[in-house]
């Protein structure tokens, strides 16, 4: 531990160390990062020369030219490149980051991570470290954006929530440790709640995933995987700052890690408070209005985010077990003049602060407690997953009467309690070439509501779902997979009554003026089938993979059972009770090719479902407010994402990528329409290139990133138009020895939009009310590891 | 490499007639027009209301296809809570609280899919409710479900 030693992980940004030497003879080990043990039988390639490790994990390099590069590699470990350098005098320890992301793929496959992407039909996308260090933006969703096929819908600068192929809300599922993330994700104006910081690995599947993850993940899953066991008798830690211009944004986060012997912790605190962000034009058009705003701020767009989390775990041989405790808690600010569809003005002075957060405005909550837990038998490995979720929302504005409501006394709008107990187990085992996973998630959900604006009622729901699944070796290279899952599912919904009397006109033509009812007792049963069957074929460099699978999606409590005016988009919306699960069937391939310094990858995808739900604009009204009804509609659906990269020199990088989704409903009253929130074609195009070492920056990095969108001219009521446009992004990423040289600080200078571009994204929530996306934002982040 | 080459080529081609094959029958994305910018529209902006009077609130809707439904809300502005879209700015009273406003929402629908119609919708202004600042809010539907809207600031006097 006391010595120099370097660590060196294979990564989106391929990294470059200076080693030194004198000799002829350069002399060194290779470790597990983790536990620190040597790793016997690592091949250490350059030009010329060679060497394996010995058991004591020790090698040695003869004659080496200076600035040779290196490949260290090892199965079930990213391999890593290092360049040797003059003045080498102490010995060169490489520690090897192993690849696999949980226990069972270590013990059970001893594959690398990659590899075990490769042999799975499903098409997937990983994301380490690294990764959401060198793109990170406000949001987890907004630094996950530039993976092609996901993209987001943002609600101001500060919050945003999963697409994965133009589908969103309940159609991604979240799974962070295991358990999925619930809030009230139904809703266009709410974000995600999960800390984006301390998180490792997060594994983005692309298409239908219900076999695995049940009900929601129909479009895909962001899976948060549970973040790797800290090295033995290790402490460590780091500190992040963030600043940026466009919202004043101060971030810090704090994590720290340790471990004894099999005993070990994780704790983290982040704290974030931004102004409203500035977005390049001084007035807003929506509808016949101007707002006209001040100094380019759009108001009311502060917020403010504290977020808390520890764990501790104990780990042995065949035992692991981590048990997590989070609390995410934010207040974000909603634009003052429109607040969703209606125009409101107010007496309050908005631009007397850029950084208050006045009404209407929200508070979130989500306390999350979850225990991950695997048990390694002989022939089986088994997983259970335990979750208990608090999520407290409530949405404030100005109590203004609308209709036959008089003044509300406050400004609690709607006021959401939801309380979510999980319980996943699984079991893993091998049949000769056949690796079978058995299991059973069940959930169990409690929403209670408030405020006097009524949305939703408050509902119990029960799921329960049991699968199984089997992944067949045919040869090396040729793997299936295939599986089959049932779900069973139960809603109930409680009555809800108006605070307020409402005329109502009787039949002997007198009125009466009464409480409506707007929700009743009901108890609503739901049952499906789903599963997946799947290739995939590895020849030498080039992977093929299809699937076809048909998930599912339980109707949600507001889907069924909406009867009110949502004051936040100005409208009456109505569920319908007689909704059906909904089920889609989709066709998946991939294709994906390196050649030498060429990659090449494309991913198509046929998709149909059979009762999509969306909320349809229709032609009628309830007290003078257009009313919206869950509807259902055969919906096709195809596109895919091409991506293609090559590697121009060994330090210059080219990556270029596009994404399209084509829907049409074909039934129904929206018949020919596309389904609401479609994305656009948009391609990204980007270039790195490693300037090396620069005075006190180590490995300095440019990156450049152009996203190119074309205009969103497929649209559905009461959505409009979207013109195209073109953004650029610009960012440097150095390292810094300026206190600790085995821990240089991390240094991102990062410079978005860089021509201030007045541009829309057709699926933000501020699109509606023609607000254009932020303006320039230049932000930089220091990350000091301890 | 040929066969990658081959099946590239088949995937790629796929890809781009899934993206290509738009057979879509005419949609329509046209939003209804509603006015009362017209001689006869009623109430102009900063219009003046009586109590006990009678008045016929008329606006001129249009569609490129067919209209469904429209519908009229006169609601108090006491509170200086929203503001018209027509081009004057109308002195507003100092703000009050109700005691008894106005509030008139009534839904009408369209047979015979018309492409243009004028909406006339006679009210009377009950000579017990408040006076003073309202909001007249008219919208229209076409038949596909896309909404216009127009708001007009007015005032209620004895």
């Amino acid at each position: 531990m006391l010595f120099r030693l370097l660590v060196v992980c294979l990564s989106l940004v391929l990294s470059t160390y200076s080693f030194a030497q004198q000799t002829s003879i350069v002399k060194g080990s290779v470790v597990d990062s983790v536990s620190l043990k040597p790793l016997s039988g690592v091949t250490i390639l350059g030009e010329n020369t060679y060497a394996v490790t010995d058991d004591s994990g020790a090698f040695q390099l003869k004659s080496p030219k200076n600035s040779t590069v290196f490949e260290v590699s090892h199965l079930g470990y990213a391999s890593a490149k290092f360049t040797l350098n003059a003045n080498q005098s102490t010995p060169l320890v490489i520690k090897l980051k192993p690849s696999s992301t949980s226990l069972d793929e270590v013990s059970v496959q001893g594959k690398t991570s990659s590899r075990i992407e490769k042999e799975s039909a499903t098409v997937s996308v990983s994301v380490d470290e690294e990764f959401l260090h060198a793109n990170r933006e406000n949001s987890l969703m907004q630094t996950l954006r530039k993976i092609p096929g996901v993209s987001t819908m943002t609600i101001g600068s500060g919050q945003s929530k999963p697409t994965i192929r133009g589908l969103g809300f309940n159609r991604v599922s979240v799974v962070q440790n295991g358990i999925k993330h619930e809030a009230q994700q139904w809703g266009s104006d709410h974000g995600l709640e999960i800390d984006q910081y301390g998180i490792q690995d997060i594994r983005i599947i692309k298409g239908p995933a219900s076999l695995m993850y049940g009900s929601d993940a129909i479009a895909g899953v962001v899976d948060i995987q549970p973040s790797k066991a800290p090295a033995i008798n290790s402490f460590g830690g780091e500190v992040n700052v963030l600043g940026e211009t466009n919202n004043d944004l101060l971030a810090v986060s704090a994590g720290v890690q340790g471990r004894k012997e099999k005993w070990y912790y994780r704790a983290r605190l982040t704290y974030r408070d931004y102004a409203d962000f500035k977005v390049p034009t001084d007035r807003i058009n929506y509808e016949n209005y101007v707002f006209e705003l001040y100094d380019n701020d759009l108001r009311n767009t502060a917020g403010r985010e504290a977020n808390g989390s520890f764990s501790f775990g104990y780990v042995s041989d065949n035992f692991r077990s981590e048990t997590f405790v989070s609390n995410v808690n934010a207040k974000n600010g909603f634009f003052a003049n429109a607040h969703g569809l209606e125009v409101r003005s107010s007496t309050i002075d908005y631009d007397a602060s850029n950084r208050d957060i006045d009404l209407p405005f929200h508070k979130v909550n989500h306390v999350k407690v979850t225990n991950n837990t695997t048990i390694n038998l002989n022939e089986h490995t088994l997983h259970f997953d335990l979750g208990y979720q608090n999520n407290q929302r409530e949405e404030h504005s100005e109590p203004v009467p609308h209709g036959y409501m008089p003044t509300p006394p406050n400004s609690r709008e709607r006021v959401f309690t939801k309380n979510t107990y999980s319980l996943n187990a699984k079991d893993i085992f091998k049949v000769e070439n056949h690796t079978l996973s058995a299991g059973i998630n069940t959930e169990l959900q409690n929403n209670n509501i408030g405020g006097w604006g009524f949305l939703i009622p408050a509902y119990d729901r029960y799921t329960a779902g049991a699968y199984l699944f089997d992944h067949f070796e045919l040869t090396e290279d040729i793997h299936l997979q295939g599986g089959l899952r049932f779900d069973a599912g139960r809603v109930a919904t409680q009555a809800h009554y108006d605070w307020y009397r409402s005329p109502r006109d009787n039949p002997d033509g007198s009125t009466s003026n009464v409480y409506l009812q707007r929700a009743e007792n009901r108890t609503l049963d739901f049952g499906s089938f789903s599963g997946s069957v799947g290739v995939s074929y590895i020849r030498g460099n080039t992977t093929y993979k299809l699937n076809a699978g048909k998930s599912f999606r339980m109707p949600l409590a507001h889907e069924l059972a909406s009867d009110g005016v949502n004051y936040h988009m100005y409208r009456y919306e109505r569920g319908n009770l007689d909704l059906d699960p909904e089920a889609s069937y989709q066709l998946d391939a991939e294709v994906t090719h390196t050649a030498g310094r060429f990659n090449f990858g494309v991913s198509p995808f046929l998709n149909y479902f059979e009762n999509y739900i969306y909320l349809n604009p229709t032609s009628s009204y309830v007290e003078t407010l257009q009313v919206y009804e869950y509807t259902q509609a055969e919906v096709f659906r195809t596109g895919g994402e091409v991506t293609a990269g090559m590697q121009v020199s060994q330090d210059f990088r080219l990556d270029a990528s596009a994404e399209y989704v084509y829907s049409r409903q074909t039934s129904g009253p929206k018949e020919g329409f596309t389904i609401p929130f479609s994305p656009p074609l948009i391609g990204m195009l980007s270039a790195n290139y490693n300037l090396g070492n620069w005075s006190l920056f180590k490995d300095v990095n440019l990156n450049a990133d152009l996203r190119v969108a074309a205009a969103q001219t497929d649209i559905v009521p009461p959505e409009e138009i979207t013109a195209g446009y073109q953004m650029l992004n610009l960012a440097v990423m150095s390292k810094l020895n300026l206190f600790n040289n085995q821990n240089p600080t991390l240094l991102r200078v990062k410079l978005n939009n860089v021509f201030n571009t007045e541009y829309y994204d057709h699926t933000s929530f501020y699109r509606l009310i023609d607000v254009p996306e932020a303006g320039r934002n230049l932000s930089v982040s220091l990350t000091l590891p301890f | 490499m040929k066969r990658i080459a081959l099946i590239t080529l088949v995937f790629g081609s796929l890809f781009i007639a899934s993206c290509s094959s738009d057979s879509d029958s005419v949609r329509d994305e046209e939003r209804p027009t509603i006015t009362v910018d017209y001689s006869a529209g009623f109430p102009q902006g900063c219009e003046t209301l009586q109590r006990g009077e009678t008045y016929t609130f008329t606006a001129r809707v249009t569609d490129n296809l067919a209209l469904a439904s429209y519908s009229l809300d006169l609601h108090h502005n006491f509170d200086h809570h929203t503001h018209d879209d027509q081009a004057a700015t109308c002195d507003l009273e100092p703000v009050k609280t109700a005691v008894n406003p106005l509030i008139y929402m009534e839904n009408f629908s369209l047979d015979n899919r018309p492409t243009e119609y004028e909406i006339q919708i006679e009210v009377s202004i009950p000579e017990d409710i408040d006076t003073g600042d309202y909001h007249c809010a008219y919208s229209v539907t076409d038949e596909t479900g896309w909404q216009s809207r127009t708001s007009i600031d007015i005032k209620i006097t004895d």
